[in-house]
């Protein structure tokens, strides 16, 4: 008997205390690390369209679509099949494309999570947090892009 | 002084109806038309407590052990969640299964629902409500109590389901085991009041037991037999099929027992059920044993007192449910017959012989 | 594959002269494997051949049956280990015909081969021989084709006909004995843990015979690493097998295969980081282990469950920092790891002290005073669900489950890699058998790993700043030599997670096999459970710990 009292009086003791852990999302923005691997966001100045981030997704994410001068003409990323592994953002030569961590993006049927050039530009960033600064190169032409933060309501 | 205490002449709540509506005239049929009222009104406060402690102080309860934040979103605090849960659980498709056992499949429900609460009708309350008060009120209790045994083993057989099947057997299996101690604890109570009457109980209660300064600790039979209401306690955990005794349900073993086949407004039946029957529980416990609605000030405060006493039972079984695990069935059968109804043998001789000793 | 000196495949004393002395004429050949010497037997002495090997040469422990469709001939490898030793390995390999590739079964030398046989049916399509119940494990009963072999038409529908699915109850049903009855416990059953199917037979309330049904979760893991390069796109899957935060660990299985696989060295730092990472994930999976295993005892109201969940919170938080998502972390490369420690390092470092030194020691204390101090958890748990020693190496039971047996084996100290040899620690084993000692050995290891995590915040605090080096130079591209072969494993949260590559001259893998070691767990389920209660039956599963994205692969 002394063990289950000892027990109860635990559960007791953190009922009294009333202490909790649990976020209140959405009417609090959850903290995210400045790593954390949210949506992508693309920026065409500075794509030079080597096609490595194509190559490397694993599940075939992404999909670029150039001209037959190698020029671009889209880049299309499928974010319902994503992973968030990081390889495109890892093995881009210029920073083109890098993840946010913005998580808050919704689609009703799956071909809405299919994302142009367009939408991936225009990714707004997480609470202002630029991913950039926490993985060190230079922002240059991110400056300026999608500068509100999310809307929560 | 035992024989002034057991003079003292109740008076019911629907002779106080006849006489607030002058249903008199009418003769008996006044006086059933005034039983109604007075059951209806008391059934549909245990309906409203249990509208309360269900979606919601449930919630809230477990929230506050699990360090959790619970129902907060729709109304203050989100106490609006009731209505929410109850629209929410009326408006569900009701299916029944292939091959069901109709009638006892449907009434099975009701049974457990309606059995609880006819127990309330020999329960004082205080304030003044109380339905009816037989001579024979603890046996009256505790036969419709165990009315709902019936019920859930017609949900568990009817349903035409293995896990159902297996929740009924248990549940049946469970409440025999612990009725008999429960019924044997109860005893004692009655040897030391002299009286199966509801209210004789309660009256003797009343007295003081010893004066501390400002501080009078009350004749209640939780205090003169600790002992008694330790055993009680338990027996009824096991009798309203909580932790650690909630192995009927045990939704991770049996999925939900006796009620997995059950949706719509039948589950809801079947979950208002248990939770009227955890407030009988409670109101068996206050009545036997924590002096029913006695407490501090006025008599007319008696009704919060009774009230406070039932939800402390009913925080017991939450607080319980935080941190005790579940018995298996076999330990749960062996603890009750070989442990529980030895003991409540063992309490009901001593109290016996007290209680002669005392009067002799 | 590290700096630290990795020991040499045959390090004290396997006789390999010895074992071909006594089996003569049924070795057939010999090959060389990166982490075993090969024997080549014949097809019809596979039985004789690990009957010899298990009594005479000490080889218990099953580790993995791997079974691959080569262009002239099927193959099964049988990788033979000792408890004892994990370092002494053997790899038998069984070659068929392309015909008719049938091959004696081992299921009567080892439990495990039981399921690995059936698997290696289900996917590659190798008839074992004398094999109990050889019948499809991970797929339905009703498919057609073997999807591994290179002839299987991907693109063909496997239409499931309606009759063969009519009732599966059916036929229970039907047959009225009136002893005993079938109950499904699962796939959607409280206590399931995800998606798995436990055929229980009952007697009253007690278990006559329990039959897991595996495959609800099968995601072709093996066949999409198949597809994948070994320098990049592998990385990302791992963490999907385990999924319960296991994913650290599950990776470095993948990057220490690999590692052998194209000789890469890893730098001592990144070791340091990834055995802080590895072994923060371990808590992380051992918390949720806990909880949702009080889950089953304690029913759903319970607040340890929600109390370890907590706990597992605030690892994921450090997990986050480190590695940029919470579960499914793709931080380990080959060569190295992703990331250094976050800047601040300082904040990290003091995260991580502050949740070791101060929050660990006080839910720990919470975790002992709920589960074992309380008399009623012991009634439920102390001798139930015996797995006896004996009985889990024969089913290859590892990890947790097998050092809850007494089975002093941990991958971590007795086949080291990373840095565990540096670090002071222990290896956690009860002898108890049974449900509490499984639990316990979890609860203490969690306390282990605390101990190497801050030993490995110490030791990354002090690591001169110059020569932080978390990556090693590989490659861009992996081309290893054809018909190189590894199996290598690591001491995974749930067991001995292993897994085998065959390189066939391409960036990326010819067979890809993962060991799961929850998958071996599992088989051991009848053991715990049969004759005890159905109550029982489920505190015996979530002792295990099973996670069938694991377990299904």
């Amino acid at each position: 008997m002394i063990g289950v009292l000892k027990s109860m009086a635990v559960t007791m003791k953190h009922a009294l205390k009333g202490e909790t852990f649990t976020v209140e999302y959405p009417d609090v923005p959850p903290e995210v690390s400045p790593r954390f691997r949210g949506i992508h966001k693309f920026s065409q100045e500075r794509c030079i369209w080597c096609r490595q981030c194509e190559n490397v997704c694993p599940n075939d994410t992404i999909h670029i679509v150039t001209d037959d001068k190698r020029q671009g003409e889209q880049y299309n990323l499928h974010v319902g099949q994503c992973v968030y592994c990081r390889l495109c953002e890892e093995v881009c030569p210029v920073d083109a494309i890098i993840l946010t961590q913005n998580f808050e993006f919704t689609g009703e049927t799956k071909d809405d999570l299919v994302y142009n050039k367009e939408q991936l530009k225009s990714v707004p960033w997480y609470n202002e947090l630029d991913p950039l600064a926490a993985r060190e190169p230079d922002r240059g032409s991110w400056v300026g892009e999608g500068e509100d933060a999310v809307d929560y309501q | 002084m035992l024989q002034a205490v057991l003079q003292t002449d109740t008076v019911l709540l629907p002779e106080r109806l006849v006489d607030l509506l002058r249903l008199g005239e009418f003769g008996v049929v006044g006086e059933f038309i005034a039983g109604l009222i007075a059951a209806f009104l008391v059934a549909n406060i245990m309906l409203i407590m249990t509208a309360i402690a269900g979606p919601w102080a449930k919630r809230k309860i477990r929230a506050r052990f699990t360090d959790a934040i619970a129902v907060n979103r729709v109304g203050p605090a989100g106490l609006l969640i009731i209505i929410a849960d109850a629209v929410r659980l009326m408006s569900k498709e009701i299916i029944v299964p292939e091959g069901v056992d109709r009638p006892a499949w449907e009434l099975a429900p009701i049974v457990v629902a309606l059995s609880a609460l006819l127990g309330f009708a020999v329960i004082p309350m205080g304030s003044g409500i109380h339905v009816a008060d037989p001579e024979v009120g603890v046996v009256f209790v505790f036969a419709v109590a165990s009315l709902a045994s019936i019920g859930l083993v017609m949900g568990g057989y009817a349903s035409n389901n293995k896990f159902s099947m297996l929740g009924g057997l248990r549940a049946v299996a469970q409440n025999i085991a612990y009725e008999i101690p429960l019924v044997l604890v109860a005893a004692s109570v009655v040897i030391f009041a002299g009286s199966l009457q509801m209210s004789e109980i309660v009256a003797a209660q009343q007295d003081t037991l010893i004066s501390l300064g400002v501080v009078d600790i009350p004749m209640w039979f939780a205090i003169i037999n600790p002992f008694a209401f330790v055993l009680f306690l338990a027996a009824n955990m096991a009798e309203i099929g909580r932790n650690p005794f909630d192995t009927p349900e045990a939704p991770n073993e049996i999925v939900a027992g006796y009620q997995t086949e059950y949706s719509g407004i039948y589950f809801v039946l079947f979950y208002l059920g248990e939770f009227i029957h955890i407030f009988l529980g409670g109101a068996i416990i206050a009545t036997l044993f924590l002096g029913g609605p006695a407490g501090p000030g006025p008599e007319s405060l008696g009704f919060v007192w009774f009230l406070v006493k039932i939800w402390a039972v009913f925080l017991l079984t939450q607080w319980m449910r935080s941190a005790v695990p579940r018995v298996r069935i076999d330990q749960l059968i062996e603890i009750g017959w070989k442990g529980l109804l030895v003991l409540s043998f063992l309490n009901l001789i001593l109290t016996a012989l007290i209680v002669g000793v005392i009067t002799v | 594959m590290s700096t630290l000196e990795e020991p040499e495949v045959e390090p004290d004393g396997l006789d390999i002269d010895a074992v071909h002395e006594r089996l003569g004429d049924r070795v057939l050949d010999t090959e060389e494997h990166i982490n075993a010497p090969g024997i080549i037997i014949r097809a019809d002495e596979v039985e004789e051949t690990l009957t010899i090997l298990r009594d005479e040469f000490d080889f218990d422990y099953l580790a993995c049956v791997s079974a691959e469709e080569l262009p002239d001939r099927y193959e099964t490898i049988y990788h033979l280990k000792q408890f004892a030793d994990p370092t002494r390995e053997l790899s038998i390999v069984v070659p068929t015909d392309r015909d008719r590739p049938i091959s004696q079964s081992a299921a009567h030398v080892y439990e495990t081969a039981n399921w690995h046989e059936r698997e290696a049916y289900d996917l590659i399509g190798i008839e074992y021989d004398g094999h109990p119940n050889l019948k499809r494990i991970l797929l339905p009963d009703s498919w057609t084709g073997h999807p591994l072999t290179d002839d299987y038409n991907q693109d063909k529908p496997q239409v499931v006909s309606y009759k063969a699915h009519e009732n599966p109850l059916l036929e229970h049903t039907k047959e009225d004995d009136g002893e005993t009855m079938l109950i499904n416990i699962g796939p959607h059953h409280p206590a399931t843990h995800g998606v798995l199917h436990l055929k229980a037979t009952l007697d009253g309330e007690s278990v006559v015979d329990v039959e897991p049904d595996i495959g609800y979760l099968h995601r072709c893991e093996e066949q999409m690493c198949e597809q994948g390069t070994y320098r990049h796109q592998i990385m990302p899957y791992p963490d999907r097998w385990d999924y319960a935060s296991a994913g650290i660990i599950n990776e470095w299985a993948y990057a220490r295969a690999a590692e052998d696989l194209a000789d890469i060295e890893v730098p001592e730092y990144a070791q340091i980081l990834r055995t802080m990472g590895a072994e923060l994930c371990r808590m992380a999976a051992h918390f949720l282990a806990l909880g949702t295993f009080v889950l089953d005892v304690y029913g759903e109201f319970n607040a340890l469950s929600m109390y370890a969940i907590r706990d597992r919170e605030k690892v994921q938080k450090l997990l986050e920092d480190l590695t940029g998502q919470r579960i499914m972390f793709n931080y380990l490369r080959l060569g190295g790891v992703a990331w250094d420690i976050p800047e601040p390092r300082e904040q990290f470092f003091d995260d991580t002290r502050q949740f070791i030194n101060e929050d660990l020691p006080e839910s720990m204390d919470e975790v002992h005073d709920l589960l074992t101090d309380n008399e009623i958890f012991q009634l439920r748990c102390v001798d139930i669900g015996v797995l006896p020693p004996k009985q889990a190496k024969q089913y290859a039971a590892t990890g947790p489950v097998a050092r809850a047996s007494g089975i002093d084996m941990d991958l971590r100290r007795d086949d080291p890699y990373g840095y565990y040899p540096e670090l002071d620690w222990e290896v956690v084993t009860d002898d108890g058998c049974d449900i509490f000692s499984r639990v316990m050995v979890r609860v203490r290891e969690v306390e282990e790993s605390a101990k190497i995590v801050d030993q490995c915040i110490d030791l990354l605090e002090e690591w001169p700043e110059d020569e932080r080096e978390i990556q090693a130079n590989v490659p861009r591209t992996l081309k290893p030599d054809p018909d190189t072969r590894v199996y290598r494993a690591v001491e995974g949260a749930k067991g001995e997670l292993g897994i085998y590559i065959r390189a066939d001259g391409t960036d990326t893998p010819g067979r890809f096999k993962i060991r799961s070691p929850a998958y071996c767990n599992l088989s051991t389920l009848p053991v715990m459970a049969e004759g005890d209660f159905v109550a029982d039956l489920i505190a015996s599963l979530g002792s295990i710990d099973i996670i069938l994205g694991e377990v299904d692969r």
